[in-house]
């Protein structure tokens, strides 16, 4: 099960191995902070000084800061990690799905879970 | 000697939380969704459980990556829920069944099962939402809980032939517990969901169909799956199914099955609910 990124064994399918818990660690910590109500201030009040508080490369930043989630999970983010980040900027889980799943809200909402919009 | 009256099963995806603590339950996204409930609720009133023994999984709240136990078991006085990054929610704290927590430990042990021992630990989401599905949101607990974690987000997690044996050693342990008590075991998560990757979205009411079937009546076959199998039918996330798999193996071979309900989707999530019985233990009416 310690498959590389873009080679999962279950297409499309990302499992959160020892490879991307190893390379999403700075994301995944950066996000858990945000368990904390200081935390969620400080990254509300300046989110790059949050950030660099947990070291994040460039690229990370990024991923993070333009709300990249298809990226962020592709450089190890977890999703019940990097979720959290909704908890401070909010966006519906469905949205981050559908960003993910490169398709427009209403289509995922219709095509991958059935709904009637 | 203590007692097992039944086995439950239930999805905990959080949006149901969400949604009560929202006052959307009887919204039509969600009204379908919380009827089906409602036998289960009135099977717990009529049957009053004392100790609910709770299989869920924590998603990055109470553990972070540095310190990633397989199994976990809690013998805390109090399980207080835990800030999932919008400030703890508004439900009373849960009471511990502390001194069983203990023997279930000493159990486990016993037959090879090693878990880490929590006396102090916050709760998520993973409990939460299942005991307000069946007892609603009470002042104080009509039940105590004991909290049994299981790591189903890193990799390696544990194979689901190994969680329907650690079932057979909670069955042990509730038998050999000396008191009257009566136990009931939530085996909680899934239906079929996936959050993560292009696959997103992703949700198979077929096979949660056939699994709400099969954990009564052919549970050998969901504890041979494999992991990888788990993942491809139910999601990269629905693949926590397996947790269900502790609460069936503390269970006897025949059960009833009082009742059951599925929903798809509650938020990104195939939802199902099952209420069993040990055949054996039945009322005669019923069992005939």
């Amino acid at each position: 099960m310690d498959e590389k990124p873009g080679q999962d064994r279950i297409p499309d399918t990302p499992l959160f191995d020892r490879k991307r818990s190893l390379g999403g660690y700075r994301i995944n910590k950066m996000a858990m902070g945000l368990s904390r109500p200081e935390n969620r201030e400080a990254f509300k009040q300046d989110e790059s000084a949050y950030l660099d508080r947990f070291s994040l490369t460039l690229e990370e930043k990024e991923a993070v800061m333009t709300r990249n989630w298809r990226e962020m999970v592709r450089l190890g983010g977890n999703l019940f990690f990097i979720l959290k980040i909704s908890a401070v900027d909010p966006v519906r889980i469905t949205e981050i799905g559908a960003h993910q799943a490169g398709m427009e809200h209403d289509d995922f909402l219709r095509n991958r879970l059935g709904k009637n919009v | 000697m203590a007692k097992l009256i039944g086995g439950l099963g239930t999805s905990h995806v959080p949006s149901i939380g969400a949604a009560i603590d929202k006052g959307l339950r009887d919204t039509p996204d969600w009204k379908p969704f919380f009827d089906g409930y409602i036998p289960g609720q009135e099977w717990v009133k009529e049957h009053k459980p004392d100790v609910a023994v709770v299989i869920f999984n924590d998603h990055g709240n109470s553990f972070f990556l540095d310190k990633v136990p397989t199994f976990a078991v809690g013998c805390a006085e109090e399980y207080r829920p835990v800030d999932e990054g919008w400030g703890p929610r508004a439900i009373s704290p849960f009471r511990g069944a502390v001194d069983f927590s203990w023997h279930f430990i000493d159990t486990l042990i016993e037959n090879r099962f090693d878990p880490m021992i929590c006396q102090e630990i916050e709760v998520d989401h993973g409990i939460q939402v299942p005991m307000e599905l069946f007892w609603g949101r009470p002042a104080e607990w009509p039940v105590r809980v004991v909290p049994i974690f299981v790591n189903v987000i890193q990799y390696p997690i544990p194979l689901p032939s190994r969680c329907y044996e650690m079932g057979r050693v909670l069955r042990q342990a509730i038998e050999s517990y000396p008191g009257d008590e009566r136990f009931v075991i939530l085996g909680t998560g899934g239906l079929s969901h996936q959050l993560q990757g292009a696959r997103a979205g992703f949700v198979n009411p077929e096979a949660d169909r056939a699994f709400l079937n099969d954990i009564a009546t052919d549970p050998d076959r969901l504890a041979n799956m494999s992991r990888e199998q788990y993942v491809e039918m139910f999601g990269s996330e629905g693949a926590e199914l397996m947790m269900w798999l502790v609460m069936r193996g503390a269970m006897d071979r025949d059960v009833v099955v009082r009742h059951k309900h599925y929903f798809v989707p509650a938020s990104m999530t195939g939802a199902g609910m099952i209420v069993m019985e040990n055949k054996a233990a039945a009322s005669p009416a019923v069992a005939a």
